[in-house]
């Protein structure tokens, strides 16, 4: 079909950034005078009213049927409209520039932020009137003020945040199970559930009444997301029976079909198949706030676009039309976040990434030809989302690496390469069969997932490893209030060598992952009564099918929650100053260094340089590395060795998104020489900022030393100059990446920019308002970052080029 | 003064041995800088790779004036005043031992003597990175030839682990230097400065008839790829360039890279505590270097900028 389309110029000019900038920092301000977003944004508080409307009409009745019911009624009555260049519709607001909040989970922090300087522009004085008025019925019903009613006293202290970690409400992944859900459309899930429903009507189970009112739930949910889709098929009839341009009206008497078929049935052609999809991800999105997308795009779409092709129905350069109009969609996507939670948010939208490459269950190579328009669509827009998730492996044809160093060398900081030969043993540890782990997918960052077995996969907090080797160094005591918050540990002064200082360490990790682990379950209970997900549900593999909601079980083998931990490499190079500049060189006793530090170094310089110039990890040196694969294996069982409801090991993750500057606030100096409050090293992976002194391929070898399979998935950023990827020095570049694989370190991605470039831009934001840089597992818009961060990213070294 | 380097096999006096080299030969490469020179260039990018004897550097931006150094030095060549922490050079031996007492490394020691099995211990750390790139070692410097004895010495361990190996040299040594370390080299990455030998001489100290020589029969053995450091006005000449390629296409070069002048040299220099008297050092605008690369794809031979 002949279609209108606009230039990548202009489509990217359709939306207005998302991206947040991180107007805290810990517990203290940070450049909260310039807004939390861009002055365009506006909150749109329809669903908050709609939820609330049909809260107040279904007091008394089953939570599940209450939130199924709210969902209904959103969907049923949301302002809808279609953009004048659009072939892929949907909307989570009734405003283009809106984004919304979740107000059943929390309402304090939207409305303060509303009210603040940082967050002025979102609403006009009705719009807080408003707010209030709605803020008033979620008083001690919205999922946080449970979550603190319900909190005993002894977590009390560990509920808010105090620097060591920020346990966190928001984000539940996982992916759906798409490639079923295009087998047999809505309708067939609609099927599935009045079957169960008529055989527990026979069989009766313990939990009949719980089962039934889960699968009317589904049911009601099901059936509301497919007349949304209606309302557009309508409205797209509307629009098209006014249009006079030949051209737009047949894409608008397109979407009228493609919204008739879609979700209800399964998806006959690509456009079709794209828009399910985009259905799908968008009332996951209005069910309940999230994050991510995890789709492995080329996989599941790729049969769809062939044939087409074949049936000679579309074209390569329609396909690639299509997927930056979904690119445009998806950068719509947006919430407010709470002034604490931006800390470590600085920049991002939605965290959202797509999975191309790889392997099917049965090992074999995935590319087509949609691998390589899906790096087209984001080279040719340049925006901070999607980012590009490009699963490695053996036999990933050579071609896919060249496109891919193509877009890298855009400065974009994707597609981020995964190493299918380091993840997938760890896959096996954590007990996940084989067939499925080659399914794996990425949502946002780092965070891996098996597509359709991953309910409700959590992200239970971001966890400041240096803090804890702080803690051991205190005995868990704070010193200025002289209150017991961390373990007891040993008394440092009878410590015989680092590995008694490690062992403290682990020790304090495995209690605050106690508390957190304590926190988490306290709020899943309440998630589970009050927050039920029968859409999210309905999508996942196995709720249908046990009458159980997503949070009631799991899936046998599941990815489980994690902690995004930062600041390992601090840890590292502080335990290795420990040893070198205490226990070898004898410099100071370790008591004395711990009250040096206490005086943030103050007229002790040269104990600071001393601890600076100790081996560092990052320079292939065996000292350094060697404590540091210690430090890592050690504080990952240190983590596992807690477990949750379900019996699962909690774990560390590499996301640390922008937390290695934000929460970084909140941690005196360590031994590693770091001054009070200083960002800790970037990623989980890097070595410290200047201190990688023998260039990128030492890095490397160091890095290889973490054993991946003891650990978890980790996030490795490097930076290059724009020279690097130039033609001349490609086989180079590409020698680096294969011999990345080779040494089985499980991920990288690249800042490809140059220091100047980035000085510039904070200069003079309004000349490079496009400007993207990677921040940790995710591209973010320089421009929205906070002035602390630019500075911290700036910082950060330049793999330099002789 | 320090004793001059002796021309032995088992060690030498090595400045720097920098890994992830990528413009010096193909791949990815570790380079290791050997000390001394017999030119003098007035651009020379490396100076402190001059002295064929260790030398003090000194990193004014890194000094704390914690004055640790003062009491370190035996020959009371630091002085404090209102400039902060300076150094009398004309008094000082490079003893060296100022740079212990330094914690922040203002004070720094460029040159270490290093085994033959240091040096190639450190060089097989990133072998695999070498075999993906098809990459290797590059002994550069200075000039190498001044250890050929040494440099052949590595070259001829790496050879035998299998790695690809590369001669940076700027030409300037008795031929039997060169034969020596020439027998272990794969490529030999041979620098160009000037065709005219009387400016030459002007510029680097020394005429270009033995460096002119070496070239040919050099070629003759082994596999060259010729360079040109450049600078404008100096030896951008269209009709220069011209004649280098020309030159390289009769001996069979395989390609010539144009390496523009950059200012590097100057603040070393500075380190170093001499002046810099080449003022007039400026690199050829981008204009001027793609008409000079294309003026050597004219003759058939392969060029690129910069590597
Ligand atoms: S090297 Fe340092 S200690 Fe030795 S003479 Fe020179 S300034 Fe003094
Ligand atoms: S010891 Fe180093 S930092 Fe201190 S005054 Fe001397 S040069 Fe400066």
């Amino acid at each position: 079909m002949e279609s209108q389309t606009l230039s990548p110029e202009k489509l990217r000019k359709k939306v207005v950034s998302r991206g947040i900038r991180n107007i805290k920092r810990g517990t203290v301000d940070d450049d909260s005078k310039r807004g939390m977003f861009r002055p365009e944004i506006r909150l749109d508080l329809q669903r908050s009213r709609l939820m609330t409307e049909s809260f107040k009409q279904t007091d008394g009745q089953p939570m599940v049927l209450r939130r199924a019911r709210a969902l209904a009624n959103v969907l049923n009555k949301m302002g809808i409209f279609i953009r004048e260049y659009e072939r892929v519709v949907g909307y989570q607001t009734a405003d283009p520039n809106g984004i919304y909040h979740p107000i059943d989970q929390n309402w304090k922090s939207p409305r303060r932020l509303a009210n603040s300087e940082a967050g002025k522009s979102l609403l006009d004085a009705a719009g807080r009137k408003e707010l209030d008025e709605l803020c008033e019925y979620w008083k001690g019903k919205s999922m946080s003020d449970r979550h603190q009613a319900a909190l005993p006293e002894s977590l009390k202290p560990y509920w808010t945040y105090e620097g060591t970690f920020l346990w966190s409400q928001l984000s539940e992944l996982g992916i759906p199970n798409y490639e079923k859900l295009f087998k047999v459309g809505l309708n067939g899930l609609i099927a599935e559930a009045r079957q169960r429903i008529a055989e527990i009507g026979t069989t009766i189970p313990v939990d009949y009444v719980e089962q039934r009112n889960f699968l009317e739930a589904v049911i009601i949910s099901l059936e509301a997301v497919i007349a949304f889709a209606g309302r557009y098929a309508a409205l797209a009839q509307k629009t098209a029976a006014a249009e006079t341009n030949a051209g737009r009206k047949r894409i608008l008497e397109e979407i009228a079909l493609t919204c008739g078929r879609v979700p209800a049935h399964p998806p006959q052609t690509f456009v079709e198949a794209i828009q399910f999809f985009y259905f799908i991800h968008l009332v996951r999105y209005l069910e309940y706030s999230t994050l991510g997308i995890g789709v492995r795009l080329d996989h599941l779409f790729g049969p769809y676009y062939e044939n087409d092709l074949k049936a000679g129905r579309i074209t390569r350069e329609e396909t690639l039309g299509i997927l930056q109009l979904l690119w445009i969609k998806l950068n719509e996507l947006g919430l407010v976040y709470s002034p604490t939670v931006s800390s470590v948010y600085g920049g991002v939208a939605s965290l959202q990434a797509v999975t191309i490459g790889g392997t099917d269950e049965n090992g074999k190579d995935v590319t087509n030809d949609l691998t390589y328009l899906t790096l087209e669509a984001a080279k040719s827009l340049k925006l901070i989302e999607p980012s590009i998730v490009l699963r490695i492996h053996e036999g990933t044809p050579e071609p896919v690496y060249a496109k891919a160093v193509e877009v890298i060398k855009t400065g974009i900081g994707y597609p981020s390469l995964f190493n299918d030969e380091a993840l997938l043993p760890l896959y096996a540890r954590w007990g996940v069969p084989a067939d499925e782990a080659r399914n794996y997918a990425v949502t946002g960052c780092v965070y891996i997932e098996i597509p359709g077995k991953n309910m409700m996969r959590r992200s239970c907090g971001y966890f400041v490893l240096p803090k804890c080797l702080w803690w051991a160094l205190h005995q868990g005591v704070d010193p200025r209030t002289q209150a017991q918050h961390g373990a007891r540990t040993p008394d440092p002064a009878g410590f015989r060598g680092w590995e008694d200082v490690l062992a403290a360490y682990a020790q304090q990790v495995t209690f605050f992952t106690t508390k957190i682990e304590q926190l988490e379950r306290i709020n899943l209970e309440l998630y589970t009564e009050f927050c039920p997900r029968p859409f999210y549900s309905a999508v996942m593999d196995g709720c249908i099918e046990t009458g159980k909601e997503a949070r009631k079980w799991v899936y046998p083998s599941m990815v489980h929650h994690f902690l995004q931990v930062i600041g390992g490499t601090n840890v590292a190079d502080a335990i290795t100053a420990i040893r070198k500049v205490v226990f070898e060189d004898q410099r100071v006793t370790l008591p004395e260094l711990i009250a040096i530090m206490d005086r943030n170094w103050e007229g002790r310089e040269e104990i600071r340089q001393a601890c600076l110039n100790a081996p560092k990890f990052g320079n292939d040196d065996d000292y350094a590395d060697a404590i540091a694969a210690e430090v890592q294996a050690r504080g990952e069982a240190a983590m596992e060795a807690v477990k949750d409801r379900y019996g699962y090991s909690h774990r560390g993750d590499g996301s640390a998104v922008s937390a290695t500057y934000g929460l970084a606030q909140d941690t005196p100096a360590t031994p590693d020489g770091r001054v009070d409050g200083e960002p800790f090293c970037d990623s989980t992976l890097a070595p410290a900022p200047g201190k990688d002194k023998k260039g990128p391929t030492a890095v490397l070898k160091s890095v290889s030393k973490i054993s991946t399979v003891q650990t978890f998935n980790h996030l490795l950023n490097q930076k290059f100059l724009p020279r690097f990827l130039e033609e001349d020095l490609k086989p180079a570049f590409m020698g680096y990446l294969k011999t990345w694989k080779e040494m089985n370190i499980p991920h990288i991605q690249f800042n490809i920019v140059d220091r100047q470039t980035l000085i510039a831009a904070k200069a003079q934001p309004e000349k490079y308002s496009d400007l993207i840089v990677r921040v940790a597992g995710f591209s973010a818009y320089f421009v929205d970052l906070s002035a602390g961060l630019q500075d911290h990213i700036i910082a950060r070294t330049e793999q330099n080029l002789t | 003064m320090a004793p001059a380097i002796a021309n032995g096999g088992d060690s030498g006096l090595v400045f720097n041995i920098q890994r992830f080299s990528v413009h010096d030969g193909p791949g990815i490469r570790t380079t290791v800088f050997l000390k001394g020179c017999p030119l003098r260039c007035l651009w020379c990018s490396n100076p402190e790779s001059q002295d064929s004897h260790p030398v003090l550097m000194v990193r004014d931006i890194n000094c704390k004036g914690c004055r640790a150094c003062l009491p370190a030095c035996p020959r009371g060549a630091i002085a404090f005043g209102a400039a902060g922490r300076t150094i009398d050079r004309s008094n000082c031996d490079n003893c060296l031992q100022c740079v212990a007492a330094c914690l922040y490394d203002s004070l720094q020691r460029c040159g270490s003597r290093l085994t033959v099995q240091a040096v190639v211990a450190e060089v097989l750390q990133d072998r695999l990175f070498y075999k993906n790139s098809g990459g290797g070692v590059t002994l550069s410097g200075g000039e190498p030839l001044m250890q050929s004895r040494f440099a052949a010495a590595v070259m001829a361990a790496c050879k035998q682990e299998g790695l690809h190996t590369a001669l940076e040299t700027s030409g300037q040594a008795p031929w039997e230097e060169m034969e020596r370390v020439l027998a272990w080299a794969d490529v030999i990455l041979f620098d160009i400065k000037q065709l005219d030998a009387a400016l030459h001489q002007r510029t680097t100290g020394v005429g270009n008839a033995t460096i002119l020589s070496n070239l040919r029969r050099a070629a003759t053995v082994r596999p060259v790829w010729l360079r040109v450091p450049l600078i404008a006005g100096f030896n951008d000449a269209a009709d220069h360039i011209r004649s280098v390629a020309l030159l390289g296409k009769e001996i069979g070069a395989q390609k010539i890279s144009l390496l523009p002048y950059h200012e590097g040299g100057r603040s070393k220099q500075n380190s170093l505590g001499r002046p810099y008297d080449f003022q007039e050092g400026k690199a050829p605008d981008e204009e001027r270097l793609k008409l000079l690369k294309g003026l050597i794809e004219e003759t058939g031979l392969p060029a690129s900028i910069g590597s």
